[in-house]
């Protein structure tokens, strides 16, 4: 059995970091290799750090 | 408490260029709004002070990030935002009704600070008696 999806914190950047490539955009399902269900609870959490100001929009390396 | 009572999780960015004097100002009015105007309660408040943001905000580069959890009627969100909304100083902020899942994500995360705390306090205590 599957292990159910615990939450997903929008605090915890230094494990959204892992999803997300050096432009700041989010990896897609097929490099992850996640699951539908936790990649929108990523996307989610992703979104949420964002408009905080914990993860960038586009990265300082592109801008 | 009323039976709608309901938790949640508030974080927000203040501009950095204020007093700590003000950074406790806009907090004890935040904390003023939801005790005593929404009758929620406090559960945790977690400072986390001046931090570097991932893309300035304001033409601001730092930001003094809150971290607070609390209790109360759905109202109270309306009344925390209204402030927060309005407050010049106020870069950002974020309000979760937080759910079974998360609740339990914030039990753990509490429990485990917790034990951290417990042990950096018993290495205290052996370094002091060396």
């Amino acid at each position: 059995m599957a292990s159910s999806l615990r939450y997903i914190d929008y605090k915890d950047t230094e494990f959204l970091e892992r999803y997300i490539n050096e432009q700041g955009k989010m990896l897609p399902r097929r490099v992850t290799d996640t699951p539908a269900k936790k990649q929108r609870a990523i996307a989610r959490a992703v979104k949420r750090a964002r408009h905080l100001a914990m993860l960038p929009y586009v990265s300082d390396s592109v801008r | 408490m009323a039976l709608n009572s309901k938790m949640y999780e508030l974080t927000y960015i203040l501009t950095p260029i204020l007093t700590e004097d003000q950074n406790a100002e806009v907090l004890s009015r935040v904390t003023r709004i939801i005790e005593q105007r929404a009758g929620g309660t406090i559960v945790e408040i977690d400072e986390w002070g001046l931090r570097r943001m991932a893309y300035p905000v304001a033409k601001k580069r730092n930001g003094y990030y809150v971290n607070l959890y609390f209790k109360g009627p759905s109202h109270v969100v309306d009344l925390v935002e209204q402030e927060l909304r309005i407050n010049d100083n106020v870069l950002r902020y974020l309000t979760l009704a937080m759910d079974k899942g998360m609740i339990d994500h914030y039990e753990q995360r509490t429990r485990k600070k917790l034990e951290a705390a417990e042990a950096s306090t018993t290495a205290e205590e052996s370094t002091d008696e060396e």
